[in-house]
């Protein structure tokens, strides 16, 4: 850890004094390209401090590997130091990945704050320019919440236990995916610094390229954690088409695995779309391109194009491990099969396919093509229908099960009315005469939150009081998940229920002021989401305390019938001691073919 | 004990009588707060129909939450439920209905939406560029630029949109239009106001940090009004800089 900030300090010293002698040399350079050089070194700087590349200069040098010094890199089980090293165990990563998004998740939300707090009453606070840095930095780091917390966090974590594997695909790889992310988040959080930024997550040039600084520290991030996206991405795919114990074949896999699947899928395909357009925006920034400069030829409204042909796809990267995690509770505290599992399986493969082809609703008005709007509003009105399965599917295993509300089920069923309330609304911004009125209003505001905190948000939750007997071998307070369920709930619905009304009404998003008619229920919107924020805090000490003081957990509390509930928790090092042999699905409640749970295993 | 056929009834008359009230309580209201075009019109009844369909599909899942809660409760039964696996029938109706949904909203939003913007001729031209953070209005035909938007009654109005340097977009509400301002590129919608009066419209794209400030005023009156306004108006000697050909 000490390494790696000296790697990133030697970096940002590298690229700065070597900038400033250019400068001093007669060589015209703006603070654009020194902070692009110096953050470029210092990222580089940081992965070869952490060790990142360790092994693999070793073996490109045609040197051997030590095989005690690749165990080492797995890390000791008890050793808390190996959550702050470079560690290859899948396990360690996930833990990781999941507490720094949870960081973040605190951060953003404190951002959130803000944006309340200006927003309470009409006039201003924090004045206009802080409160647009201040909204778009929420958006980027809650993004980088959804995009990270589950896939990274649960999915690291539970993957190759669930398909009865030893590791990832790729233990090195895996590890460098969640170290580049560290830096990037930095500079993201500390953008105020550096000017700030008032485009919004969404970057729409020509106003992203006369923003300040802190603008480009935005962009430079955003590639950043899109390169670890695609490198996580390929080694996720990998594990699960290659790794998998004998016996589990592909219509065995549980569905949580499935949802990641095909969220790789999307993950490693549109990445690599928006990484370009960024990079694109960046190369007009720094390097003087005009790729999208009208005022000499770019076009605009291609970058829109480009940007939400990742960015729609990232919707569902953020959704569908949410729904996967969803799918994965609801049987087991229903005490049955999950309804359809088939059906659900294609209906996330239906999501990913159609997922690329819907993203130009976003640009209902901007402009686009004319003929375009007809078959963009089919394509987006046709993917309710597999959307719709995931209903279908929680829906059918409920009716006439035997129902558990420990406080992993309440969150399935907080999250199937928040989700319903998104996809509802979704048809409205699908329906091109509604959206005309409806885009860029608080409307707008209150359907992504109900379908992002909806589907991801929700699932995390209800993820992570599933899996959190396994992962810390320790049982979280019932009570306080109890506690934390209702009041985030009540509280999340008072806050974003209003605003659809206010977006009808006529309230813009994203600006810091609003006419005085909309005062009083900006006033309660405000009360109410401190309320969420107030809920986390107890969703934190649960977590916090719980781990230290909470009472030991058995291997599987919950009689679930998936592997990572067959071994002890927390998992032992290697995860198994001997590959398990898969003989039936992993939901076989009522006994339907006869395998009791802790048979499944059976070496 | 409860038969499932039983459970099942239960629910669906809970069901059919919430859809029904439900539906009876939103047909007919107006949800645009103020309606003062054609296309205005054509979106609200856009947003009654598809408020209408929700009704049911919002209904049938908080029942089936619902119901389920109360009824389905384990209550310290360690047992496992049936060892269903699904429903083929069930399925199918499911697929069944959500595609006919779909197919159905997007025909109705189809034939709205070439209503709406669907290729039109104009009675009347206006050039609207926008800039950070103002908006203009040039009546190319009577040679007059000015900070409102004047248009005529009842008129098939042509709106050709421009900006000078970032993504603006220009949203009057009660007209039911938006579009984006794009640099470099022009953007057209047509319009008919269907009520005198004066209306208020703002920038709807985050432009800066002006967007908050970024308002517009429209001023719909008959063309007899709206020729004196215009003969009122200074005529600027040199074209404004910027303006398309």
């Amino acid at each position: 850890m000490l390494r790696a900030v000296l790697g990133a300090a030697t970096g940002i010293a590298v690229g700065v004094g070597s900038l400033t002698l250019a400068r001093g040399a007669g060589l015209i350079i703006d603070d654009g390209q020194v902070l692009g050089l110096a953050y470029l070194l210092a990222v580089i700087g940081f992965l070869f401090g952490i060790g990142a590349f360790r092994f693999w200069v070793t073996w490109a040098a045609g040197r051997q590997v030590d095989p005690a010094e690749e165990h080492a890199a797995h890390g000791t089980a008890g050793d808390w130091r190996r959550y702050f090293r470079f560690t290859t165990d899948h396990k360690v990563i996930g833990v990781q990945y999941l507490v720094t998004a949870f960081l973040l998740f605190l951060i953003a939300g404190s951002f959130a704050m803000l944006m309340r707090f200006e927003l309470a009453q009409p006039g201003l606070v924090l004045g206009k320019e802080a409160y647009n840095t201040v909204m778009s930095t929420h958006g980027a780091m809650m993004i980088t919440v959804a995009l990270i917390s589950i896939i990274g966090g649960l999915g690291n974590y539970l993957v190759p236990i669930m398909i009865g594997a030893r590791d990832m695909a790729f233990p090195k790889t895996n590890a460098l995916s969640y170290w580049l992310l560290p830096l990037p988040i930095l500079l993201v959080a500390i953008n105020p610094l550096l000017g700030g930024f008032d485009s919004g997550w969404t970057a729409y040039p020509p106003l992203s390229q006369q923003a300040n600084l802190g603008q480009q520290a935005y962009l430079m991030a955003f590639v950043t954690v899109g390169i670890s996206s695609i490198i996580s991405a390929i080694n996720f795919l990998v594990t699960v088409f290659r790794m998998r114990a004998p016996g589990m074949s592909l219509m065995r896999m549980p569905i949580f695995v499935w949802a990641l699947t095909v969220t790789a899928t999307l993950a490693l395909i549109a990445t690599s779309v928006v990484a370009a357009a960024f990079t694109m925006l960046l190369f007009d920034r720094v390097l003087g391109t005009s790729f999208f400069r009208p005022s000499r030829g770019g076009d605009v409204i291609l970058f829109e194009h480009l940007f939400w042909f990742y960015s729609h796809p990232a919707v569902y990267i953020m959704g569908l491990p949410g729904l996967g995690a969803i799918l994965e509770v609801v049987p087991v505290f229903a005490r049955k099969p999950l309804f359809a599992y088939p059906l659900a399986v294609l209906s996330f493969i239906s999501i990913g396919v159609l997922s690329f082809m819907v993203w130009a609703h976003h640009m209902f008005v901007s402009g686009m093509a004319e003929f375009f709007h007809i078959p963009i509003m089919l394509t987006t009105e046709l993917i309710s229908v597999p959307t719709g399965i995931v209903f279908l599917s929680a829906l059918g295993t409920i009716w006439m099960g035997k129902l558990h509300f420990k406080t992993p089920m309440l969150w399935v069923f907080g999250f199937i009315w928040a989700f319903l309330i998104g996809g509802i609304t979704g048809v409205y911004l699908a329906d091109v005469p509604t959206d005309i009125t409806l885009s860029d209003t608080y409307f707008v505001v209150a359907h992504f939150h109900y379908t992002i905190v909806g589907g991801t948000i929700f699932g995390l939750f209800a993820g992570t009081y599933y899996w959190y007997p396994k992962i810390t071998g320790r049982m979280y307070s019932e009570r306080l998940g109890k506690l934390h369920f209702w009041w985030f709930t009540l509280a999340f619905n008072a806050t974003f229920l209003p605003m659809f009304w206010l977006g009808i009404e006529g309230m813009r998003r994203r600006v810091a002021d609003y006419p005085s008619q909309f005062g009083g229920l900006n006033l309660w919107i405000s009360f109410a989401a401190f309320n969420i924020f107030l809920s986390v805090a107890v969703f934190v000490f649960n977590m916090v305390w719980s781990w230290r003081r909470g009472p030991r957990a058995a291997p599987n509390p919950w009689r679930a019938h998936t592997l990572e509930w067959q071994i002890s928790s927390p998992p032992p090092i290697q995860n198994f001691d001997h590959i398990p042999m898969v003989s039936a699905g992993p939901y076989e409640y009522g006994g339907g073919v006869g395998v009791p749970a802790e048979g499944r295993a059976a070496q | 004990m409860t038969s499932p056929r039983r459970h099942l009834w239960i629910a669906a008359a809970a069901w059919a009588v919430l859809s029904i009230v439900g539906i009876v309580l939103v047909a007919g209201i107006q949800i645009i707060p103020v309606i003062a075009s054609r296309e205005a019109v054509i979106e609200n009844s856009a947003f009654v129909l598809l408020t209408i369909v929700s009704v049911p599909v919002l209904m049938f899942v908080v029942v089936g939450l619902a119901y389920s809660a109360l009824r389905f409760r384990a209550n310290g039964d360690e047992t496992d439920g049936p060892p269903v696996h699904g429903s083929r029938g069930f399925q199918s109706i499911w697929l069944g209905v959500s595609f006919a949904l779909v197919i159905g909203l997007f025909g109705y939003g189809a034939v709205g939406l070439i209503d709406i913007r669907g290729a039109q001729s104009s009675d009347f031209e206006v050039q609207v560029r926008s800039e950070q953070w103002a908006w203009h209005f040039e009546y190319p035909d009577a040679g007059v630029v000015s900070k409102e938007l004047h248009i005529p009654l009842g008129e098939r109005v042509h709106l050709v949109i421009n900006s000078d340097d970032v993504i603006h977009s220009f949203w009057v509400p009660a007209f039911g239009v938006k579009q984006d301002a794009v640099p470099g590129r022009p953007t057209q919608i047509y319009l008919t106001a269907t009520v005198e009066g004066t209306y208020p419209g703002l920038c709807a794209e985050l432009c800066g940090f002006g967007h908050t400030d970024m308002h517009l005023t429209v001023v719909v009156s008959g063309r007899a009004a709206l020729e004196s306004w215009l003969s009122q108006q200074p005529k600027p000697s040199p074209q404004p800089s910027g303006s398309p050909p």
